[in-house]
């Protein structure tokens, strides 16, 4: 991309520290995506600074800057966008995580895959946790009515765990289907 | 009268309404991003940060309603033009009805 030259250092600086931010704010996203958003906005400070009443070079690109906006604000929507597209195709759990982290904001159905994500993680902790502790993870019931599915440190005399070697099936098949739900709704909210 | 009340309902009909009012100028013809944003200026008297437009031409085209081609300049500096697809022509078509409507609906109410 060809970046704007400036014939005053102090304008050249306002650009570069401009640049910088725009480049912060989606380093997230894959490199053509980075190119795409860094020449477009980088076309828009250039028409900007042509189509101006003559003023001092640092006025026109301070004007041109103001104008366009905070790139932390204005990209965020559009880096968002980009970044649920990259999860979609992908599936990279680390793509996945960024792009509920820049929409967590837009709304309920975000914040229900995040949840469902987040159980995901705790039940592969589980099947991790009855590998070594089998003793103290499972279904266990006390006094005849359900109380705890997970880890439990200090067990009370009473409890019994009723799964035993099932235990890690069961969970298995808890996180294929929380996956399989978490796909669909994530499908479901890009199509939004 | 409440200020922040019809400042809040403003900024909700400028969200609502921006994308019709860009699908309306890209229906005469192409423009690029810069351009789109001085013409939307000159018609209305929306104040948008002019870098909020992106994200929504963004949508439109993910959804199937713009498509976009860079152009190589002179200058070095290519620019990226926008112009509607067949999908949103009829899309533009279908809003233009509903906005008819609602707006002889709202002309007859204030009467």
């Amino acid at each position: 991309m060809k970046k704007l030259n400036f014939t005053t250092p102090t304008a050249q600086k306002i650009y570069d520290d401009y640049f910088n931010r725009v480049t912060r704010c989606t380093r997230t996203l894959p490199l053509n995506d980075q190119l795409e958003i860094m020449m477009e906005v980088n076309s828009h400070i250039y028409e900007a600074t042509q189509n101006t009443t003559p003023q001092t070079e640092v006025e026109v690109l301070v004007n041109a800057l103001q104008n366009f906006g905070a790139p932390e604000e204005v990209l965020q929507p559009l880096v968002a966008d980009k970044k649920v597209k990259q999860a979609t195709r992908t599936f990279n759990p680390r793509h996945i995580i960024q792009a509920l982290y820049l929409n967590i904001s837009n709304g309920i159905g975000f914040v229900l895959v995040a949840i469902l994500y987040l159980s995901i993680t705790a039940f592969g902790i589980l099947i991790i946790a009855k590998l070594i502790y089998p003793n103290h993870t499972g279904l266990f019931i006390g006094n005849g009515h359900l109380f705890a599915f997970g880890f439990i440190s200090d067990l009370p005399n009473n409890a019994a765990e009723l799964l035993g070697n099932w235990f890690i099936p069961v969970v298995a098949i808890l996180i294929v289907i929380f996956y399989f739900l978490n796909t669909l709704l994530f499908r479901l909210l890009k199509r939004k | 009268m409440n200020i922040e009340f019809v400042q809040n309902w403003f900024s909700q009909v400028k969200k609502g309404t921006l994308s019709y009012i860009i699908l309306i100028i890209l229906d005469e013809k192409e423009y690029y991003g810069y351009e789109l944003v001085q013409e939307i200026k000159i018609h209305t008297t929306l104040e948008v940060a002019e870098g909020t437009l992106y994200p929504l031409l963004n949508r439109l085209k993910t959804d199937g309603i713009v498509e976009s081609k860079w152009i190589e300049q002179e200058s070095g500096i290519p620019r990226k033009y926008y112009t509607l697809t067949t999908e949103g022509r009829e899309t533009l078509q279908e809003m233009k009805k509903i906005w008819s409507t609602l707006e002889t609906a709202i002309n007859k109410l204030q009467k």
